[in-house]
Formats: structure tokens, sequence, C-alpha cells
């Protein structure tokens, strides 16, 4: 389809590339600062928040004799406080005023009441050393169109009418919404006035002329609806500032979407230029790393969504140089240039978008019951996780099933009982029987989370922007929105696959060694037995082409699927989806899990998500992306829910004549296999060794970690490892 | 070795799917054993002896003695604390590499059926879009001609485009047999110079020119790729210009020394012949000059 807007890169004046290279500067900045601190162990999202050190916030007493926090106006009001307490920041360089200081619950004793807790499922769960999801937040994402049509004004007038509307007896809902809104507009007053603050003493006319502008716009933003793209952004801004705030929300809606009527009527009217739009928007990814999506499929499939909005948006990652966390939805009809440009800017800056795969994530997600239409307006909105924002409670990535720990409790079973029950089919049974136990474990946490979260930590800042919670004066969790999915994340699934395999292979096949010495082996953590170790660990592994690994990684996900999808929850019968995501959770899971029959010791880690391990290719088939992308495509759950597949592609392999449109073909060619989600980096070997041995020299280099984007600097040595692995696999 | 069906299986030492750098397109390359050059330069050394070999990473050895125990001519042995392997001794029996579960021992070659390729072949399919596809490399994978022929069949049936890596050094009826399943050709000139030829490769290049002017003459799709070689072939580029442009060929690529082969010599346990330092970038492009002054874009 030929593009009917430029598609061209944005060239930047010496004015604007000033600003972004400043702010780029003072994330750099920032960044060091905490990292001076936090010892290089921030293992997640960098996320935009700044760092004060030294601030302390004062929250309010609380109501309950034990002090938690809890409930719609005890957090409500701590909110409120604390956006109104934290110091205001204003950065010159940036388009958008306003800055987060840190997530509340690390100021302020906010959690679940004691009496709420699930103790009677704490026992399974430590068993299996489970991750249960209950009480998981913020994973949903809003419809940004409803906060900017109405502003924040026009939510508290919203807030007020609904409640006049339903008259509840209990008003808690509506006062928690309307302190939240209220804090809102008083932040962005305070944002306001520092700018104002700043202008009037700053002689630099380019710098007082955006600090006038700040203010202006901020003063505007406490009522009205913002008219422009600049408020536009600054209002997504302070969106933002909110929700990471409380419980570190980072769900950002479709950008490209979202922004592009501002953009085209700023556009069409001659207030905007090009530039000062990827300024706009670099200040936005400045001021966090929420997670977005650019292009995809409208609603009935008949055309491509990139505009030259989505090109500016990958122009201002590239400019800004900082880690963003954006997906760009590929499919069969995504504008070629678009893509090409994504993976250009990949080979320039050594990290960019990840590719979010549109038949993989809504042809499965349709197969859970929704109409394709709907399935299209699911967007990559978190690490690796979708949700129709506005309209879809999906919470994802909270939960952990240790398919390691079901494997673990099936050996001992077999090691305890009769010898005749020494065969592969009696153990895949016992594995079975536990990961049984694991998700109907989870499932019934999922339904005490249905009754309790509401009462204890309400999605205040989402109910806001979605489509319901208001109207029906109901947190979205328990039915505001009219969409609720409940994902399963199963993990460890090369662990188990390789486990099973080594079994076949070396203890029943070849019979190289017994059941009670395997037995025995395990239990002495391998310790003395290094060739027996490596004789299990070095078989044909997951993602060995015809491997026996590959048939135990389809069984045991078939499993795992089918006890996910068999039935809901037991008593509200509430939706499951099942995935197999373990964002950075493989170190610690795989601390709590004894050896495994993969030559693994105890407490190493687990494999990744859908993933072979790395090293997996060996002999006559040496490591290539495709043979990675084949396997992780081969195992998807198939519902949805995105199992990632991470490459890290040698720089000189793109560099290469031809290099990016095989990497085009890849990307489509594991869409087509029924892949979901690909994070790219891409990085030379003695650069990522070089940045591993001294990770302080390279303060600028970004990664792709799972599904988020990091400083390299900021990772503890044992994540840096994780990414060093992948690449030399 | 037993007598193994050369038509229905061939020995490789690899299959490097994804690959960029051996034909247009994101290819699966195809190593077949067995090469009848001695480039001085080789690579890939693994792939010149026909047969199945030992390879030996010593650091990677965990020092559990399996395999001294099953060899039956005293090939490993301890020497100043260091395991080797004594390959005067060796007889290539291979039975150390089953013991070895640290894989410090290993069996470069793997016989491997054409319906087995085929289906490894066929699941990248995939990835190679419209213009990629299998290479047949080596060793000289002209000289399985009998096995190129079963696979390059199976291909065809798949519609998966093929390309054969050659030196050219092969009866020019195995080219006409492979010709029939209309493969493009990535046709190795190393030098012009007979003399320079036989010294660097220990055979002549008259078969290799003949072969690649009929090539030509049949129409066929050719890659000609020049390998540089510092202080080798250096007197080279413009006679081998000067080959190409008498040729049809659509793409001319000139090949740098890398020093990738290196640790496989080590594996080996042979030496690694010469060793120049690789060119750098403005060396190759003084050799694309060299070619540009006779007519010929060559890539690098």
């Amino acid at each position: 389809m030929k593009a009917s807007f430029s598609t061209e890169r944005t060239a930047l004046s010496p004015r604007v590339r000033r600003f972004i290279d400043n702010i780029h500067e003072e994330k750099r900045r920032i960044t060091l600062m905490k990292n001076r601190d936090f010892h290089g162990k921030l293992n997640s999202d960098d996320w935009g928040y700044v760092y004060y050190p030294d601030w302390k916030f004062d929250p309010p007493p609380s109501t309950r004799p034990d002090g938690v926090i809890a409930g719609y106006v005890p957090i409500a009001k701590t909110l409120r406080k604390f956006v109104n307490d934290m110091p205001t920041y204003v950065n010159k360089n940036s388009a958008l005023g306003g800055a987060w200081v840190r997530v509340i619950a690390e100021h302020a004793n906010i959690r679940v009441v004691p009496e709420d807790q699930p103790e009677h499922l704490f026992d399974v769960w430590g068993k299996y050393a489970t991750r249960p999801g209950c009480f998981g937040m913020n994973h949903c994402a809003g419809d940004m169109e409803i906060g900017l049509k109405l502003g924040w004004g026009g939510l508290l007038e919203k807030v007020r009418r609904y409640r006049r509307v339903n008259d509840p007896v209990d008003t808690s809902f509506y006062d928690g919404e309307e302190e939240i809104v209220l804090g809102m507009q008083e932040y962005a007053a305070l944002v306001a006035a520092k700018a104002g603050e700043m202008a009037r003493g700053e002689s630099d006319p380019d710098w007082r002329r955006n600090l006038l502008d700040i203010a202006e716009i901020n003063r505007k933003l406490v009522y009205a609806p913002p008219d422009t793209f600049r408020e536009a952004c600054q209002f997504v801004a302070h969106f933002q500032t909110i929700d990471r705030i409380y419980y570190a929300g980072g769900a950002l809606d479709q950008i490209d979407r979202f922004l592009l009527p501002y953009y085209e009527k700023d556009t069409r009217e001659g207030r905007l230029t090009d530039e000062e739009a990827v300024w706009c928007l670099a200040s936005l990814f400045f001021n966090d790393t929420h997670y977005s999506q650019i292009a995809g499929l409208n609603p009935d499939g008949s055309r491509d969504t990139a505009s030259r909005l989505s090109f500016l948006v990958l122009d201002a990652i590239h400019y800004l140089a900082i880690p963003v966390n954006m997906a760009l939805r590929v499919h069969d009809g995504v504008n070629p240039a678009l893509l090409r440009r994504a993976l250009e800017y990949i080979l320039e800056d050594g990290s960019g978008v990840s590719f979010s795969l549109n038949i993989g994530c809504e042809q499965g997600y349709a197969r859970n019951g929704y109409p394709l239409g709907l399935a299209r307006q699911r967007i990559k909105v978190g690490c690796n996780w979708t949700a129709i924002p506005g309209r879809e409670y999906p919470l994802q990535d909270v939960t952990r099933a240790n398919m390691g720990m079901a494997l673990h409790w099936a050996l001992k079973d077999v090691k305890d009982g009769d010898p005749s029950g020494r065969t592969l089919e009696n153990l895949f049974e016992r594995f079975a029987y536990h990961v049984k136990v694991i998700v109907d474990s989870i499932k019934e946490g999922y339904d005490w989370h249905y009754e309790r979260v509401s009462r204890n930590t309400p999605e205040l800042i989402y109910n806001l922007f979605m489509h319901g919670p208001v109207e029906r004066g109901l947190n979205c969790a328990e039915g505001g929105v009219d969409i609720l999915n409940f994902n399963i994340d199963g993990v460890a699934l090369a662990t188990v696959a390789d486990s099973f395999a080594a079994i076949e292979q070396r203890v029943v096949n070849e019979k190289r060694v017994t059941w009670d010495e395997m037995f025995d082996a395990l239990d002495r953590n391998w310790e003395g037995l290094e060739d027996t170790r490596l004789m299990m660990k070095n078989i044909q592994r997951f993602g060995a082409p015809g491997s026996l690994a590959e048939k135990w990684a389809l069984r045991a996900r078939d499993h795992f699927v089918n006890v996910c999808k068999s039935s809901g929850t037991p008593k509200h019968n509430l939706p499951i989806i099942p995935g197999m995501f373990s964002h950075g959770t493989i170190l610690e899971l795989g601390k709590e899990l004894p050896a495994t029959p993969n030559g693994r010791f105890a407490g190493e880690e687990i494999s990744h998500s859908a993933e072979p391990d790395p090293g997996f290719a060996s002999g006559l088939n040496s490591f290539s992306p495709s043979l990675k992308a084949t396997a992780v495509a081969k195992v998807q759950p198939g519902y949805g829910n995105s199992s990632p597949l991470h490459l890290d592609i040698d720089r000189e392999m793109l560099r290469r004549e031809g290099g990016i449109d095989a990497l085009v073909q890849l990307i489509h060619a594991h869409n087509h296999m029924g892949g979901t989600l690909i994070n790219m980096n891409c990085l030379s070997k003695e650069q990522l060794l070089a940045a591993h041995e001294k990770p302080e020299l390279y303060p600028d280099l970004v990664v792709r970690v799972t599904g988020y984007s990091a400083f390299f600097v900021t990772l503890s040595k044992e994540y840096r490892q994780q990414v060093v692995d992948r690449f030399l696999a | 070795m037993e007598a193994a069906d050369d038509t229905r299986s061939a020995l490789l030492c690899n299959i490097q799917r994804f690959s960029v750098h051996d034909g247009p397109g994101a290819r699966s390359v195809v190593f077949m054993k067995g090469c009848n050059l001695r480039c001085a330069w080789c690579h890939n050394p693994e792939s010149i002896n026909p047969n199945p070999e030992l390879l030996f990473y010593a650091e990677r050895c965990i020092g559990c003695g399996k395999c001294f125990a099953v060899c039956p001519s005293g090939a490993h042995v301890t020497r100043e604390g260091r395991h080797i392997v004594d390959r005067e001794r060796c007889v290539n029996c291979l039975r150390c590499a089953d013991t070895c579960y640290a894989q410090a021992l290993a069996v470069s070659g793997e016989r491997v059926t054409v319906d087995e390729l085929a289906r490894q072949i066929v699941e990248e399919k995939p990835y190679y879009g419209s213009e990629g596809g299998v290479t047949f490399s080596g060793g000289e994978s002209m000289l399985r001609i009998d096995f190129l022929e079963q696979i390059l069949a199976r291909c065809a049936k798949e519609r998966v485009h093929c390309a054969i890596d050659t030196a050219g050094n092969v009866p020019w009826r195995s080219f006409e047999r492979a010709l029939a399943f209309s493969p493009m050709f990535l046709y190795d000139i190393k030098a012009a110079d007979p003399q320079t030829h036989r010294r660097l490769t220990g055979a002549d290049n008259a078969r290799i020119l003949e072969n690649l002017a009929r090539l030509s003459e049949s129409g066929a799709r050719i890659w000609i790729r020049a390998p540089y070689i510092p202080g080798f072939n250096h007197g080279e580029a413009r006679a081998i210009a000067d080959i190409c442009s008498r040729v049809n060929a659509e793409r001319v690529e000139i090949v740098g020394y890398h020093r990738l082969g290196e640790s496989k010599y080590a594996a080996l346990g042979r030496s690694g012949g010469i060793d120049p330092e690789p060119p750098s970038r403005a060396e190759l492009e003084a050799v694309r000059d060299a070619f540009a002054e006779r007519g010929v874009d060559a890539f690098i």
C-alpha cells in the first residue's frame, strides 16, 4: 500500500537538537545518580522518575490500628497529598512540565489488609514457589481519548455526575476518584507555578519562552481539556506521573492513534512542525517509559493505521537515545518503510522498538471467544502483555506457574513410589498432576482477588480512563469494564522439556545411567558427578531440529494450556488465558528450584519464557536466529498473550547488504508461524563483553532485557549475564 | 567407514541457517565434507577431509579420563599435565567422542539423508523470502553430485531456491547434471595465473576456468567470488577482473581473508597453513578499484 504521507527522517534544527540533546544528558545524569545509590541493581524498566534521594514523604495517618493504608479514599487521599508534596520538577529543555519521584508504596504503607490475605493458599503456593498473581495491580490499560477529550475538569464533572446518577450508599468509589482528579488539578497548577518561577529567572530567550509555554499549558490543563498536540502530550505526561506513582502502572494506549487528531489539526493549521512534534514526543518519552504501540490494523482489518506520526515516534526514540518501550504491530500489510526504519534505528542505536505480531496476538485472542475486530484493538501496552485500552481488565504478567517445580515434585513422587513406576509415562503423569495443582491454586487465588482487590487496592487511576467504571461506580477489576481476563504464565518450559528428553535418551533409551543414579545425582546437586551432569545436559535440547525435547515441550505446553483453559476459576468462573512469559524472574524462580535432570544445578536460573536455553544449538546445527524463532513459534500457548522471542543480532549481520531485508522476512515469518512478540537488540560481541566487564564506561548503552528496555549500566551482574548469554548462544 | 549410499546421504559438517553471506537473501548453507583443492588459507579446514574427523577442544576437557579408557591406540596422552590427542597414533575410530559428555571431543561429519536434509531445508522456508533459499557449500559440494542431484530435485519440488558454492574443479558433466535443476552458482576464482593457482590451491585452474566459461554460456545465474589473500594473490586482481568481464556474472564479490578458521585448525590438530594479516577496509577498496579499472563493479 503506498503511503500518502512522508516517510522521511525528520531533520532537526540546532534549537530542537539542543533541547533533545540536553534532555538526553539530564537522563544520563539522573541514571548515573540512581546507579550510584542502587549499585547497578535496577533490574526493571528504567522508568522515568526523577531521583530525589533526600526527599521523604509524610503520609496522612492511617485510620487502621495496624497503620495499613487501603481502600479508595485512604489511598486516594495519600496520592493527592503525595503529588502536592513531592518536588515539582520542570526541565527547561523539555516541552513538558512535571515528573514523578517514586512509587508511593515505598513511602506509605499501602497494601492489602492482613485479614484479606489468602492464608489458606500460602502453603500450596509456597510448595511450588508460585507467583500467584492474587492482588496483582495495574496490568491494564486506559483509553487515553477519554481523558484527552474531558481533561481533568471534565473528568471531575463526570465523576460527580455519575455519583448523582447512581446515588450509592457507599460513596467511597466516587470519593476516591474525585480525590485523584483534584490532586492532579493541583499538581498541574504547581507545575505551572514552578515553570513561571523558573521563567522569571531565565535569561536565555529559548529557554525562557519554553518555560512560559509550559506554565501557560499547565494553567490551562487544570480545568480545560487539551486542544493542541503539545497540550495533549502534557496531559498524557501527567497521567503517566500519577499512574506510575500508584503501583508503577505503565500502559499508554496506541500513541499514533490517540495523538493523531492533535497532530493533524496542528500541522494543518500551521501550529506544529514535525521537529516540534518530535521534541514533544521525546519529552514524553523522557517523562516515562510507559508501554505503547504504533501501527497495526484498523478494527475491520482493511488497512494499516500507520501515519506520519508513527514515523515521528521512531524519530523521537532515535534522537533521544534512552530506554523507550514502544512496540510496532506487524502484519502482512504493515507499512514497509516503517518496519524498515525501525530496523535501521535498531542497527544504529543498538536497541529500539519491539515487534508485536498480529496473527498470534489477534487470532489467538479470538480463540477465547472474542470477535477478530475486537482482537485487533488489543495492543501491546506492557512488557509482553496486551490489552484492549479502556475496555478490558486483562490481568497479565503477574503470575508465574513454575513448571520446573511441578517436575521436581513429580521426580520425588517417582523416586519415593513403587519401582515399577519408574517410567517416563508415570513421570509425566505426576508432572501433569502437579501442574494442575499449581494452576488450580492460581485460579482459586484469582477468585479471592476478584472479591477483595477493590476494597484494598482499587485501580484508582485506570478507572478514570476506562469505559464503565465511573458510569457504574465499580472498580474495573470487579466488573467496571465488560471484559475481564486472567492470565497464567507457565514458566521453565525448556528446563522441563530438556529434563524429560535427557531422561528419555540417557536413562530409558541408552541406559547410560539408571533412575537411581539420576535421583542420587539430583539429590547431591551433581556433586562429584560432573561427567553425569554433562551427559544429561548435552543432548539434543529443545530448539535443536528434530530433538526429543521438542516433543516434550509440546506435550508440556499442551497440558499446561489445557488445564488453564478447561475451566474458569472455581467460584466465579472467571476466564483464564494461558501465557508463557518469565520476565526476569528466571533468576529468582531458579534460586528456589533444586537440581533438574537437564544438568542444571540447584539454584541456577530456569529457562526463559517459551525459549530454548542458551547453547541449545550444537553439532551439525549451529545457532541461528531462525532456529530459535522456529522453536519459540512452535510452543506458543496460542490464546493471544505474548510469549516473546528475544533476538540479539550481531551488528555485522544487520549491517551487511540484505541484512535488514532478511530480518524483515524473519519478523514476518515468525508472525506467520504463530509467534507473538520479538524483542531485539543489535550489538557487537566486543561491545557487549566490554560493557559487561565495565558497565560504567558505557552509560548510554540501552538494551532490551526482556520485554522492557533499560540502561545496561543499571542492571545487576546477573541480569547483564542474561543478555550476554543470549548473545553468545 | 560403512559403505554409505552416496546418492541418498552425505556427510555434512554444518548447517548454517539464516545466513546472509552465501548468496542472495537469507539462506540455509549446507556445508558438505570433502574437497579436491588445498587452499592454503582455507577457513573451513574441517570440510577438506571427506571422512568423519575427530575434533578436540582442550578448553572443555574436564579430565574424566573416559577417552583414555576406550581409545584402542593410546592416542589420548597426558603431556606436561595437559590432555592432548596424538594424531599420529589416532586411528580415527571416534569411540572417544561418544564417551565425552563435556563435548571436548566431537566428530566433524554427520551423515544426513536426502529426506532429513530436505525436511530441515523446508522447515526454514518461511525465512527465505523471495530472494533466499539454500546454498550447498563445503568443501566442494559438486564432488557429491549424486547426492546433490537428489537434494536439488527435492528443493525444486518444494520450490526452494538453490545455490551451489563451488570452486569449479570437477568434470563438466557434474555441472550438466546440476544444471538440470537450474541452480545459481557462487563460483570461486582464487587466482588467474595457473602457476599461482597451483601454488595456492595445489591444482591447476584450466578446468575451473573452462567450466566457468561453459557455465556462462549455459545462461546460468552466476555470482563470482574472488578471495583476497594479502601477500598471496594480491597481484591477481586485474587478471581475475578480466576473467569476470568475459563471463556473464550477475555479481562479483571480493572476499577478504579472515581468521575465523583458526580455532578449527586447533581442534583438528593441524597447523593453520598461512596466516596473513586480514586485509583492512582500505586494502579491499583498493582491490575493488583494480576490478573497476577493468570495468568490473565488485562488492566487498
